[in-house]
């Protein structure tokens, strides 16, 4: 009989992860300066966590997952991050293994789950392409039936991690409505060892190739990898967003950032500069109230509710602040600011341009930070169109 | 929309806010503002009345001294909506100030009176201690009180003053009458529609019995006082910005320029989107401040009012100003409402700490650890 997590006290839940790191993290591992390290740089945490049933945390535990409700899962998110435990390709655990879950054939489940869980297949996310972003539904490569199979043309971008994954789930247009452009969106599942398929990193402001192009010419994908219905793929794609869009939202960013700001003030003597502490306390304040409003919602979920679309303010905020504290590190930089290369302070380094260009991102992805808030001025604000 | 969200077990909270409503609509707060500033007057004394009626100046008060023993928990739900209703008679500023200092305080005839006055609204209290100061000399049969405090709230209509004077062994709080030898008082006009007064006491004789809160326990108390207060105001300006924001969105949904409603445009949703950003973090600041408040008087709750009371002055005044803008001319008239918003966000965010004072406090307590 498997553990109900659930039901463990949170503490002894902290204590039972926390143990698990340290026995399959290894210390190099943790607190890593990239972001996205690819699968063969952690597979050995990836296997870990598998190997003791911890690496699916939401999947129902039929499935080989924890069956983790929202409080449990935070607790989960939270410690990972205070343990320092790196990103590993997560797309399949996160985004295919629920997408299957809830809208996968019983064949689906059965080839796909277990190859997440061992590692066998690493997966990446297909949506945006060159000329859709923000306007998803814009999305123009397309999937024509073709006997047994649909034959894939067109180009995906910004899709992280495709040069170490070896399955892309896409977004594919399969018919066009004049009217409701997010009608005739089909999601499908392709093995990117097909012939046709190429990826291209792109490498990013910060040095690294987190994402990639990904180019579809004539791909057969069988049919039977639909995910839901064809045409449908809109709301099969966003059905699987649920709680887990508070973690857009999480101060984790900027805490980071903040630690990094008051290590360099430290050695600068910066926090006897009343200037400078006047800006700090500034910066100081708005991640202490962000925890209170991050509380709020993470409450929500506690109670066993459902977030609503406010939700959004949290990711703008985090985001902005994210990056408001990384430019204050850089002007206390001074004349090091000219560096690529990490700060020295004494025995420690401060990666104070690798945080400034790193916080470029959150505002874009994830919806971009104007997106959400056109989707707060219609959804909450209910302001007329 | 913005709010306070607290478990309302027995419904107090909801009767908070309906008893604030109903009075709101005998006394509408702008209104009530016009006419006091049109009387040239420091407050309105019929309000006041109605007010203690309600409860609302001895909420915080034990209920050994007349009053109804609330907690934070309570008081910022009413804080929040006297902001919201734009009634502007000094609930924080006096009740909540003077209610921590008379629960605080050692068994006193004097002190007792003057709560039992504050409770039922028989008498107006007004506090004298914070801009400027007064020395108090002990005499034969009392104290001398010499000295002068500026922006004193309620001074004109005030029946007593409680006015903190500095002793041989530190600061006490002195329970002066008004109209007594040697007491002289200058109004000035206050942006929120009122009169502030500058007290002077020229060798004012208070006898030993006017000794409300002796120098042993003043400072503690005070400190107590000054964080229940803040808390207060803090949750009054939140109230305050929800108002004003809803206010502009009414606004400009329905002014039409170009064809449609001005709120239909990019340009005006962002900005009202930012507005409401920031009041959301105003009002989970002010929730987290009654949480720590209520778990205990700690470093944890001090410093979560600080931060309350400069988020929300913040917001309060920043959304209040944006609000007039978005009202285009019509924010600039005095006509308009939301200029009062404006004026009476500014008056509570200046009281008892702007935020960057408020700020650095945090950051000095948080790094003195």
């Amino acid at each position: 009989m498997a553990t109900d997590w659930n039901a463990v006290s949170d503490d002894d839940f902290r204590q039972a992860f926390a143990r698990l790191v340290e026995d399959c993290c290894p210390p190099e591992l943790r607190f890593m300066r990239k972001q996205r390290p690819t699968f063969d740089e952690v597979a050995v945490f990836y296997h870990g966590l598998a190997e003791a049933g911890w690496l699916a945390p939401t999947w129902p535990v039929e499935h080989g997952g924890m069956g983790l409700g929202p409080a449990k899962h935070m607790i989960y998110v939270e410690e990972w991050g205070r343990l320092g435990g790196p990103r590993i390709p997560d797309h399949g655990i996160g985004l295919v293994g629920p997408l299957l879950i809830e809208h996968g054939t019983e064949e689906q489940k059965a080839f796909h789950l277990p190859r997440i869980l061992s590692g066998e297949h690493v997966w990446c996310q297909g949506y945006s392409e060159p000329n859709a972003g923000s306007d998803l539904a814009s999305l123009r490569t397309a999937a024509v039936r073709d006997g047994d199979a649909f034959v894939v043309n067109g180009q995906k971008i910004w899709t992280t991690l495709a040069h170490c994954a070896n399955w892309i789930f896409v977004l594919v247009r399969t018919s066009r409505d004049e009217k409701v452009r997010q009608k005739g969106i089909t999601v499908l599942l392709v093995d990117m060892r097909s012939p046709g398929v190429r990826v291209r990193p792109i490498a990013n402001l910060r040095g690294e190739t987190d994402f990639c192009e990904v180019f579809f010419d004539d791909v057969r994908v069988p049919a039977e990898n639909v995910v839901g219905e064809i045409d449908q793929g809109w709301t099969v794609a966003k059905s699987v967003l649920g709680h887990e869009r508070i973690f857009l939202g999480a101060p984790t960013r900027p805490e980071i950032a903040m630690e990094r700001l008051e290590k360099l003030a430290r050695a600068r003597g910066a926090f006897d500069d009343p200037a400078f502490l006047s800006r700090y306390a500034k910066l100081r304040l708005d991640l202490y109230d962000l925890g209170s409003a991050f509380e709020r919602h993470a409450r929500i979920l506690r109670e066993g509710g459902e977030l609503g679309a406010d939700v959004s303010m949290l990711k703008i905020f985090t985001t902005e602040l994210y990056q408001r504290i990384t430019e204050e590190t850089l002007a206390l930089a001074g004349e090091d600011a000219r560096l690529f290369d990490d700060i020295a302070t004494g025995n420690d380094r401060v990666d104070a341009m690798n945080l400034f260009l790193d916080a470029r991102a959150p505002a874009i992805f994830g919806g971009s930070n104007e997106i959400q808030r056109n989707i707060l001025a219609k959804a909450v604000l209910r302001l007329p169109s | 929309m913005p709010q306070l969200h607290f478990d309302d077990g027995d419904g107090t909270l909801e009767m908070l806010r309906d008893s604030v409503a109903a009075l709101a609509a005998h006394h509408p707060g702008a209104a009530s503002l016009r006419a006091r500033r049109e009387a040239g007057a420091d407050m309105d004394r019929e309000l006041w009345g109605a007010m203690a009626e309600a409860g609302w100046t001895g909420l915080m008060l034990s209920e050994a001294l007349g009053g109804s023993g609330l907690g934070p928990r309570e008081q910022a739900v009413l804080s929040e909506a006297l902001g919201r209703a734009l009634i502007c008679e000094p609930v924080a500023g006096s009740a909540v100030f003077l209610s921590t200092l008379f629960n605080g305080a050692p068994d006193n005839a004097e002190g007792a009176r003057l709560a039992s006055g504050l409770a039922d609204g028989s008498l107006i209290v007004a506090r004298a201690w914070r801009n400027g100061t007064v020395q108090a000399r002990a005499d034969g049969d009392g104290f001398t009180l010499s000295g002068a405090v500026a922006h004193v709230d309620q001074a004109q209509g005030a029946t007593d003053f409680l006015v903190m004077g500095q002793c041989e062994g530190g600061p006490a709080f002195f329970s002066v009458p008004a109209g007594i030898s040697g007491l002289g008082l200058d109004l000035q006009r206050s942006v929120d529609g009122a009169l502030l007064g500058t007290l002077r006491l020229d060798g004012c004789h208070v006898p030993a019995t006017g000794l409300v809160i002796g120098p042993d326990i003043c400072a503690p108390l005070l400190e107590r006082a000054v964080a229940a207060t803040r808390l207060a105001l803090a949750a009054e300006l939140a109230g305050i910005a929800a108002q004003a924001l809803q206010a502009t969105i009414d606004y400009t949904t329905t002014r039409i320029q170009f064809g449609k409603p001005i709120a239909s445009f990019q340009a005006i949703q962002h900005r009202l989107v930012d507005m409401w950003s920031d009041a959301e973090l105003a009002f989970a600041a002010v929730n987290n401040a009654v949480e720590e408040a209520e778990a205990g008087e700690g470093r944890a709750a001090a410093l979560a009012i600080l931060a309350a009371k400069a988020r929300a002055g913040d917001a309060a005044v920043s959304i209040c100003r944006r609000a007039v803008h978005l009202h285009g001319a019509m924010g600039f008239t005095d006509e308009c409402d939301i200029g009062l918003f404006l004026k009476r966000a500014i008056s509570l965010n200046a009281m008892l700490g702007q935020p960057e004072e408020l700020r650095l406090a945090f950051v000095n307590l948080e790094r003195a650890a």
